[in-house]
Parts: structure tokens; C-alpha cells; sequence
């Protein structure tokens, strides 16, 4: 699937605005196979590798190695997570979440004037672009929860981080607490 | 009469099948249903979208049971992405994934529901044999505080309510020989919970009831007429695609597949009149965090148990329950992780101290103002808005969390809204005045919808009769939460489970 970059509409904004609707909280994460430090965008079944590269970038953003402890963005494929997430969706919601890749792409030009698109950003730019809508106008926030929410779900379910959080994981496996 | 569960996602399927009765939903409603139609000795049929998961299969990972155990894998929202509802999606249904909290409807509720909504046959007598099977088939006990799975984040609440001089009660459950592992919410693989899965659904395969997995009803045709169709989607073995169809020939129809799904398909089928999807209740809930110097490790032991109930009220003259409650909860790591504030560096300080987390989630009784509206593609809509009157009572029930947090001894309340609310003494609760809960500003959820095929004596005030019949139909019934008027409860499955049992009775008391 091919993303169109051409300029964002006015009727194409509000049919974003009733995308992410069906991807909040995405619980969706579900069966991916995490693909480890070296991203694959050539397996991609969803996206394609500019929208890959706008998700692993945001994934950076929001989860950068090191800080309160090691693990980041760079240990799990979010991006590849999402795509095959997303190849599992209803058409609807492929198209509508991959118009909001562009839109979150092509963000910085569209809302704040910028030359540079959000990729193009440095990871604090691309950080503070991204928390600035969290608090922008309905569909900037409906974007930006349903991306975050996503992420969180995906990168905190991976196992290399639970030590880190002091979570000590499943407690049954093979019936037995 | 041969009772069983076919997965069609696994088997030969036929192209048709006939029944005397089709049940759409293999919930608390449905499998309920089921059972007690087929003890009656009728051929009963149950459909279910989604597949069967018991002991290990349930892995405890946020991922993969999201994906498997919710509709829309885990994703369901209101069209403005105000709050997430959270519907479960499995052989057995939500009771798999609640927090087994069990709470009768109130006789205060159902008083008004007579007064106010003309369900005479609704009373507190006449419910309460119902009631109390209800209980029965859930085994429902109440722990106490000598129970080691009372865990710390239920403590610290107590400690909190106690401090201010609030009323709070340790809700009743339906564990058995529960090992307090903490995963109720993405289902438990002791198999603990005495849910519809473990007593309706076996007490239904035995009285000859046939269960068919990965089988989404989309459709039923010839409504007004003795013999209907539903027509089915086979679905794959994960349940994200549709790979084929069947048609199931009934005479009856039951729909019991949660709020939302029985006005869904009424509304896709063209079935029913003007308040079909109409009425929609979430009782919204909005989570408060608190992050204390001990260990909490909230994610162990019951994640709901004790709750606040100083706030509610179960008599209010204009609503009926109202006011607020405030109630302990936990959650795997993803989950806590999307709804908590905090990008970047924050964001991961903030998970850093996931075992010391606290939190709760306030949940309001709502005015059933909501709507489920079907696009011609299929795509639901589930329409829904706070107004002024639920913020406020929301930011003052977040007040009173921050109070108790704080009372308990709490270094800091957060409230994860957008911006996020940060509460180290009650000198700082003013900031919550700022709250304005907009939409997809707040991780609101839904777990407890009701409403969309509202139960009422005359078609000009609902879309069902008392008995469940659905308005403009023939033999369409609605037997579960869709039909409640209003909230029935601070948690729906011991009132569904009632419901479908005296709904069930009436149809048995009605039919050949």
C-alpha cells in the first residue's frame, strides 16, 4: 500500500477524524511477530516503507533507549507491530489509519508552517511536535491517543522490559501458578 | 438431543442449519438463556463470533488476549474516541474478562424501572428467585480482609476511606479456588472464575444446546415472519477474517450479544422501530493513579474488590442510582502503560515505578443517551457525549480518589488526562477545576454498557416489550443488557444473568 502525499483535504481531515475510532487502546497488538533491532520494511503487509519509517521515528520518540532504564524503541520493531496489526484491519480502517500516517507525516508542514516534515525532525523536535498534539484540536488528539495508546501497549508487553518495571510477568505457564 | 461446541473455524461447516431457537451471544444472557430453554427441552442454537479460551491459552499477555478476548480487538471506541468500551469477545463472554465483581440490581432500580419506565413485571419480588440463581450460578461470596488476595492497592483504598470517614464494601465475587495471580482482566488460566463458561455453558451442551464458534451473525431476515434466517460469517481460526457464510433457520430468535452488538444487529437488519440503538448507557469510568514509597504491586491478587460507595446513591428521586463510586483496579503492563500520561523520557519514569502504582477507576451512573448507528459498509458507530453535568461529577469524584490516595499516604496523584494532573497534597486538588475531559483528552472506559433495545410496555417509549419482544418482530427477542432502561448496577453481570433467567421463563411460560 502506497501512501498519497499530496496535500490533505479538508473532507479527507474529517474522514481522519472517524478513523482512528476503531484503534484506540488497539489491543490489536496482538499476535505480531516482534522482528527485533533490524527493521524488515520489504515484509511489510500493511504500509509502506515511508509510513513504516514515520512509525519507527514517532516509536523513537516515544520510547528512546535509556532514561529510566535501558530498553527503547530500538529493541522492539513498534513500527512492524503496527503494520501487522494493520494488515489484519477491516479495509476501512487500513486506509483511514494510513491516511493518518500522513497526515502525522506531513504534520509539521500542515499545522505549524514548517519545511520539514515530522520525520525530517530531530527526536526532541519530533517529541515535542508529537506531545503538542496531544492537546491541539480533535483530530490532531484522536491521531495522536490512538498512536500512543497503541505503542504503549505493544513496546510495555514485551518481555525484555518487565525487569525493568518491576513487573515479574506470567505467573502460569503449563496450568500451574 | 446431541449438546456440543463446533468451532467452524476448525471444522466442516454446513451451508444451513435449523433450530427451534437461534441465540445470538454466548454470554452471561446467552449461555444463560440456553441453558434454561434447553433444560426446557428445546432444540436451541448459540452463535459466537469469537473462539473458546480456557487455562493457558490464556497467556496473560496484554497483546494477544486483547486481540482475542475484546471486540475489535480490544479497539472498540465512540465514534470521537471519548471512551474506550471494552466488550469482551468469547465463549462465555465479558465474564471472561471482567473483574468478577457480582452486584445484584438494586430493588431501589428496580422500583424506578416500574415507576419510571412502566416494567411492572420488573419488582423487586418478582426478581429476586432470579436474583438469587443468579448468585447461585456464580457462586458468589464475598472475601473478606483476612483473604491474602485482597491485595495492597485495595488495602491502601480502604486505608484512604477509612482515614476521611468514608463507607466502602468489599464487593461480592465469582472466584473459586482463585491463585490470585492478578490477570482476571485478560482472563484467567486457573480457570477460577465460576463465569458463563464454566456453569451455563457445560450446563447448556448438556441439556442438548449446540454452541457454534468463530460464527458472526450479521444479519436476520424474514423478521415478521414464523421462520426466520440469520445469516452467519464463518470466521478464521483468530477471528480477524470472514472466510464463509451459513444460514441458520430458527423460529425463535435471542439476541445476547451485549448492548451493542443486539442493537447492532437489529439496526443492520432493518429490524424494529425508532429506539432501536436508541438509550445507550456506558457508565463511563475515568482512571486515578497515586504512586506510593512502598511496594504496591497492584498487578497481583484481586485487581477489583473494594470499592468507595460513599458517593453513590441508590435512590436518587430524578436518576435512580446516581452519584459515584469509587473503585480499586490494576492491569498488565500494556494497558496500564496506554493509559497512563507522559511521552518520551516521562513516559518511561512513569512505568519505571509500575510496582508501586495505585489506582482506581470512578464510575458514574449515566443518563442512557447514547446511540449505535450502523454505516452502510457495516462499520459501527457508537455515538456518545459527556455533558457538562457528568465533567463536573466526574472531576469531583477524582477530587475525593486524590483525597483517599492522599489520606492513605500517597507521595503523588496523577490523574492521566491531557495535560496530566499531578496531586502531591490536598492544597493542589484545585488544579482538577482545569479538567474539561474532552474528547480523547481522558482514558475513559466503558465496561458495563447497557440500553440500545430499551425494554418498555408500549412501542411510543422503547423498542422491546417487558418480556423482551422485540417491537415490529415476530418471536425476536432481546434478552440481555440492551434492554435495561437504565444502569441496573455498579456491575452488569449478576443483572444480566437474572434478566435472561426471568426473560427466559417468560418465553418458556409463553410458548409451546
Amino acid at each position: 500500500m502506497r501512501a498519497d502525499f499530496s496535500i490533505v483535504s479538508r473532507r479527507r481531515f474529517l474522514r481522519l477524524a472517524l478513523a482512528a475510532g476503531g484503534f484506540l487502546l488497539a489491543g490489536g497488538a496482538a499476535s505480531f511477530a516482534l522482528r527485533g533491532r533490524e527493521a524488515r520494511p520489504g515484509g511489510l503487509r500493511a504500509i509502506g516503507e515511508r509510513e513504516y519509517r514515520t512509525l519507527a521515528q514517532l516509536a523513537r520518540a516515544l520510547f528512546p533507549d535509556g532514561g529510566a532504564f535501558p530498553p527503547g524503541a530500538s529493541d522492539v520493531d513498534l513500527a512492524g507491530a503496527f503494520d501487522a496489526f494493520l494488515a489484519d484491519e477491516p479495509e476501512w480502517n487500513r486506509k483511514d489509519l494510513t491516511r493518518a500516517l500522513v497526515l502525522l507525516e506531513l504534520g509539521p508542514i500542515l499545522f505549524e508552517g514548517r519545511l520539514r516534515t515530522f520525520s525530517r525532525l530531530s527526536p526532541e523536535e519530533r517529541l515535542a511536535h508529537f506531545e503538542r498534539w496531544g492537546e491541539a484540536g480533535l483530530l490532531r488528539r484522536q491521531v495522536a491517543t490512538a498512536f500512543r495508546r497503541f505503542f504503549a501497549l505493544v513496546f510495555y508487553d514485551t518481555p525484555a522490559v518487565w525487569p525493568h518495571i518491576g513487573y515479574d510477568g506470567p505467573l502460569v505457564r503449563g496450568g500451574t501458578p | 438431543m446431541s449438546g456440543g461446541v463446533v468451532d467452524l473455524s476448525r471444522s466442516a461447516a454446513p451451508e444451513e442449519l435449523s433450530a427451534e431457537i437461534c441465540v445470538v451471544g454466548s454470554g452471561p444472557a446467552g449461555a444463560t438463556a440456553a441453558w434454561d430453554l434447553a433444560r426446557a427441552g428445546r432444540d436451541v442454537v448459540v452463535l459466537e463470533e469469537a473462539g473458546d479460551y480456557t487455562g493457558t491459552a490464556l497467556t496473560q499477555r496484554d497483546g494477544r488476549m486483547y486481540d482475542q478476548l475484546y471486540m475489535d480487538r480490544g479497539g472498540r471506541t465512540t465514534a470521537d474516541l471519548s471512551v474506550s468500551v471494552l466488550q469482551g469477545r468469547a465463549l462465555g463472554g465479558g465474564g471472561v474478562v471482567n473483574a468478577c465483581d457480582v452486584v445484584p440490581i438494586p430493588d431501589a432500580v428496580l422500583r424506578r424501572w416500574q415507576r419510571r419506565f412502566g416494567l411492572s413485571g420488573w419488582s423487586p419480588e418478582a426478581l429476586a428467585p432470579f436474583q438469587a440463581r443468579a448468585l447461585a450460578d456464580l457462586s458468589a461470596t464475598r472475601p473478606g480482609w483476612d483473604d491474602p488476595h485482597v491485595n495492597a492497592n485495595n488495602r491502601l483504598l480502604r486505608r484512604g476511606a477509612d482515614a476521611l470517614g468514608w463507607r466502602g464494601e468489599l464487593v461480592m465475587h465469582n472466584r473459586a479456588g482463585c491463585g490470585g495471580i492478578g490477570s482476571c482482566l485478560v482472563g484467567c488460566p486457573l480457570d477460577a472464575k465460576r463465569n458463563a463458561r464454566f456453569v451455563a455453558v457445560p450446563g447448556a451442551v448438556a441439556a442438548g444446546a449446540r454452541f457454534l464458534l468463530r460464527a458472526r451473525a450479521v444479519r436476520v431476515e424474514a423478521a415478521d415472519r414464523e421462520l426466520k434466517t440469520v445469516r452467519v460469517r464463518r470466521l478464521d481460526p483468530d477471528g480477524h477474517h470472514e472466510v464463509g457464510e451459513l444460514a441458520v433457520r430458527a423460529r425463535v430468535v435471542i439476541l445476547a450479544a451485549n448492548a451493542v452488538g443486539s442493537a447492532q444487529l437489529l439496526v443492520r437488519s432493518g429490524i424494529g422501530n425508532e429506539h432501536v440503538g436508541e438509550h445507550l448507557s456506558l457508565q463511563p469510568q475515568l482512571p486515578v493513579t497515586a504512586v506510593f514509597d512502598e511496594e504496591v504491586r497492584f498487578f497481583r491478587g484481586y485487581p477489583q474488590t473494594f470499592g468507595i460507595t460513599e458517593f453513590e446513591r441508590l435512590d436518587d428521586e430524578e436518576h435512580g442510582w446516581w452519584g459515584y463510586r469509587i473503585e480499586a483496579i490494576s492491569g498488565t503492563p500494556g494497558i496500564v502503560a496506554s493509559i497512563l500520561p507522559g511521552l518520551g523520557p516521562a513516559g518511561k519514569a512513569w512505568m519505571s515505578r509500575y510496582a508501586h502504582l495505585a489506582a482506581v477507576l470512578c464510575l458514574l451512573p449515566d443518563e442512557p443517551r447514547g446511540r449505535i448507528e450502523v454505516e452502510r459498509s457495516g462499520r459501527l458507530r457508537i455515538r456518545y457525549a459527556l455533558d457538562e453535568e457528568q465533567r463536573r461529577r466526574f472531576r469531583e469524584a477524582a477530587r475525593s480518589a486524590a483525597r483517599a490516595f492522599l489520606a492513605a499516604g500517597a507521595r503523588e496523584v496523577l490523574v492521566p488526562v491531557v495535560p496530566p494532573v499531578s496531586i502531591r497534597s490536598e492544597a493542589d486538588l484545585a488544579r482538577l477545576d482545569a479538567v474539561t475531559l474532552r474528547p480523547a483528552s481522558a482514558p475513559l472506559l466503558s465496561a458495563h454498557q447497557q440500553g440500545g433495545v430499551r425494554l418498555a410496555p408500549s412501542p411510543r417509549d422503547g423498542a422491546a416489550d417487558p418480556d423482551g419482544r422485540v417491537y415490529g418482530a415476530r418471536d425476536v427477542y432481546v434478552f440481555d443488557s440492551a434492554g435495561f432502561p437504565s444502569s441496573a448496577s455498579s456491575h452488569t453481570m449478576a443483572p444480566i444473568v437474572a434478566a435472561a433467567h426471568h426473560l427466559a421463563a417468560r418465553l418458556g411460560a409463553r410458548s409451546p
